[in-house]
């Protein structure tokens, strides 16, 4: 296929993800184990032979939230518990929450409450990272989580299984690490619209499809994208917890920009490293979650965030910097007057968009990337 | 808690606060390092090492009392903190940026030691602090219980408490002192026994004591746990409470129904409710929140006794834990309805409170209302919809 029918096949699946995960279910007879973003080892659910299943929100239906969670509760959280609501996530078997801000520490006891469902777990990862005492806690409580997948699938995990797993995801990561740099070099070629809705596809998306048609459209890239449309691009990068609405994304390809990195969760975080191939897999997974890229669920003291990301800025050359906050998200909030200072500091512009799932003014939203683009542009 | 009504013990109180904001502000002077740190955290460590430990928590209680919460928030605002955070955070950021400190000002942190059992709000409020201050920052982690207590969140803990004895030996400077932290965790039991028999008198019908006297009786059993001081206060509230009884002297003046109220009060509005309740015959006799302090340490196994006391508390539970605790004070009280306050600034003690509406009533049959509203911020209070349905509410009593 040729690089326009592979992106429509991935966009037509981000939209149509329902019907996708039904009839995929359908067809292989699988089970569906979903997740909230982001920060679930997806690689050990895979192991035990489920298709881990990313639930990114919604925007319609929040109304049917307001008689569990109040209206101030991110919307993220809202909206995903909505789909549930309203019957649009029945095809999962089991629901996994990583606790990583006090909405999703408390709204796994109200999911479970309202929508009963047969494997219904907490990922309980460590809130610091910098101490020892961090990662012998977190083998352990990937060591629980194995645990308890097993009791669901009846047998044991073995250790090669999970490094079966570890490598699909690896070559995964890798594929859209290649066409991230694609869009780097390139943003004609796959715009920044198309890069983040294939980070996307991959939340939602067994590995295996995933991997076949993202092979395919790497492919396909390297022979469509041979120039360099870089130069005259203005540099980007976004932080916040996730992209929404995708739409923003379109505002800064229409007005020249290219997003070089970020640290979102469905963003470049999600697929910058991988995981250890050696060793024990789950001390490997460990590993990998207490190196990640810094995000707001905690700051750290090796790697503060506002110091990650001035040297990605730094490092990407970037022009300007998006706050993209989703409303009522406090971790975000805690972090943003430091981070935005960090990049005063070094003179990167900056900006704070707030958005809401379902509830974000798309002609305002264009008005103000425009406005920003067209300052920071002029810059160059 | 009428005017005319108050108790002798205020005075001593007022004393003892007084003397402990002093003290910090002496710490700072003498070069004894100042700590932050949050309402449940094992504090018992601090005093035995002899820090001064603050508490900016009840630095944004004082602030929604005196009904300058929004004065000092608004400072924070200007920055880019907005207004939907915890608001005792919202308090302490603001006062650090302000130029004019309503309650006096924030004392500045050395070191800042944060337990996360109460929300994730708190850490992230300490890490901006740690930031501004410039002062190193240390979280202890405790991850939710979800069902029962495990061994592996307990050694997780007990682990930490290991890391932070030697962080504290690093700033004073002196091995740790065990014996001192036996010492010191006797006291604290005294304490907290002390301040649980003053809460149960609650029980009695009609009561000498209820949960706005605990509100206003409650800063001494969190700052000065586990010194001498706090022993005092409470031995003389308790024989004062008992003397009311044998006088005959009760916390409102008909007392007709006992009810059950979640979670925290909205301090500047702290006197409001207390009429409102009185002039039903309501007395609020118990509350999760003020009965958080009812510690009872192992002194022969004081880590592992810290970890299983700080962790296993309601804050770091979940939902069915939340509910069933609910349920025994309502059981215990002997209540004839509950108030459950979903409170904007405290995303875990609100979120499930509907759900939990629901189940507790199916499950003892007791009326109950969830008003909205936020601990501090007058911004987020409407008199007349609280009013509505409490008065609602009081009609399902009668």
């Amino acid at each position: 296929m040729i690089t326009s029918q592979l992106i429509s096949y991935f966009n037509e699946t981000i939209n149509d993800h329902d019907r996708f995960v039904e009839q995929w279910k359908r067809t292989s007879g699988g089970k569906v184990i979903g997740f909230l973003l982001t920060d679930v080892p997806e690689e050990l659910i895979h192991a035990a032979g489920f298709f881990p299943y990313g639930i990114c929100g919604s925007n319609v239906g929040q109304e049917r939230v307001d008689a569990h969670l109040q209206n101030w509760a991110c919307s993220l959280v809202r909206s995903s518990f909505a789909l549930a609501l309203q019957g649009r996530l029945d095809f999962l078997d089991g629901l996994i929450i990583p606790q990583t801000c006090d909405t999703t520490r408390m709204v796994s006891g109200i999911w479970k409450h309202a929508r009963p469902l047969p494997l219904m777990e907490n990922y309980l990862l460590p809130r610091q990272v910098d101490r020892p005492s961090a990662r012998t806690y977190l083998v352990g409580e990937l060591t629980r989580l194995k645990g308890r997948l097993e009791n669901y699938r009846g047998t044991v995990i073995t250790n090669d299984e999970i490094s079966k797993s570890i490598s699909l995801y690896n070559s995964n990561r890798k594929l859209l690490r290649r066409i991230f740099s694609l869009h780097e070099q390139n943003p004609e070629c796959i715009s920044n619209r198309n890069l983040y809705a294939l980070i996307r596809a991959a939340l939602i998306m067994p590995r295996e499809i995933l991997n076949d048609h993202l092979r395919q459209l790497v492919d396909a890239l390297q022979q469509d994208c041979q120039s360099s449309s870089a130069a005259a691009q203005t540099r980007l990068i976004i932080s916040g917890s996730v992209i929404e609405p995708l739409e923003i994304l379109d505002y800064i390809d229409q007005a020249g920009g290219v997003v070089v990195g970020d640290d979102l969760q469905n963003g470049w975080r999600y697929i910058e490293a991988d995981v250890r191939e050696s060793g024990d897999p789950l001390e490997a997974l460990a590993d990998y979650q207490i190196n990640r890229i810094p995000f707001a669920a905690y700051d750290t003291v090796s790697n503060p965030r506002r110091h990650f990301l001035v040297h990605l800025a730094s490092q990407k050359q970037a022009q300007g910097v998006i706050f993209l906050h989703l409303k009522y998200c406090e971790t975000e909030n805690y972090d943003y007057y430091d981070n935005m200072q960090a990049f005063n500091k070094i003179s990167i512009p900056t900006l704070r968009i707030e958005t809401e799932f379902g509830g974000s003014s798309m002609g305002q939203l264009s008005t103000r990337v425009q406005a920003f683009m067209e300052m920071v542009g002029g810059e160059v | 808690m009428s005017k005319k009504n108050a108790f002798k013990t205020t005075g001593l109180m007022k004393e003892l606060m007084a003397n402990y904001y002093a003290k910090g502000v002496e710490a700072k002077k003498n070069g004894i390092p100042v700590a932050w740190v949050t309402a449940v955290f094992p504090v018992e460590l601090l005093y035995a090492a002899g820090l001064f430990p603050y508490y900016p928590e009840n630095f944004g209680a004082m602030a929604g009392a005196r009904k300058v919460a929004n004065q000092l928030s608004e400072v924070a605002e200007t920055k880019g903190y907005f207004n939907d955070l915890c608001a005792y955070a919202r308090c302490g950021i603001g006062d650090a940026y302000a130029d004019e400190h309503p309650v006096g000002k924030i004392i500045k942190p050395d070191l800042l030691l944060c337990c996360n059992t109460q929300c994730g709000s708190l850490p992230k409020w300490f890490e901006a602090a740690g930031r501004f201050y410039n002062a190193p920052y240390f979280l202890l982690d405790s991850p939710q219980i979800v069902e029962q207590p495990d061994q592996l969140c307990k050694q997780y803990f007990v682990d930490q408490l290991k890391e932070m004895v030697s962080f504290i030996e690093e700033i004073t400077g002196k091995p740790y002192d065990y014996d001192r932290l036996s010492e010191v965790l006797a006291l604290s039991n005294e304490a907290c026994r002390l301040w649980n028999e003053i809460l149960d008198s609650a029980a009695l019908k009609p009561a000498p004591f209820g949960f706005f006297d605990a509100c206003f009786h409650m800063a001494p059993i969190v700052t000065w746990r586990g010194t001498p001081e706090a022993v005092t206060y409470y031995r003389a509230l308790k024989d004062e409470v008992d003397e009311r009884l044998n006088k005959g002297v009760y916390a409102i003046p008909d007392e007709r129904y006992k009810i059950y109220f979640d979670h925290i009060p909205v301090w500047p509005k702290l006197r409001w409710f207390s009429d409102l309740f009185a002039n039903h015959g309501a007395l609020v006799v118990a509350s999760q929140y003020t009965h958080s302090w009812a510690y009872s340490f192992d002194l022969n196994r004081p880590l592992e006794s810290l970890a299983e006391n700080y962790t296993e508390q309601f804050v770091n539970r979940s939902f069915n834990y939340r509910i069933q605790l609910k349920i025994n004070f309502m059981e215990k009280y002997g209540v004839d309805g509950f108030v459950l306050f979903s409170n904007r600034s405290c995303k875990p003690n609100a979120f499930g409170l509907y759900d939990k509406h629901k189940v507790i009533s199916q499950k003892t049959g007791l009326p109950g209302v969830v008003f909205d509203a936020d601990m501090s911020d007058l911004r987020f209070f409407s008199e007349n919809q609280v009013k509505t349905r409490l008065e609602t509410f009081f009609e399902q009593l009668s």
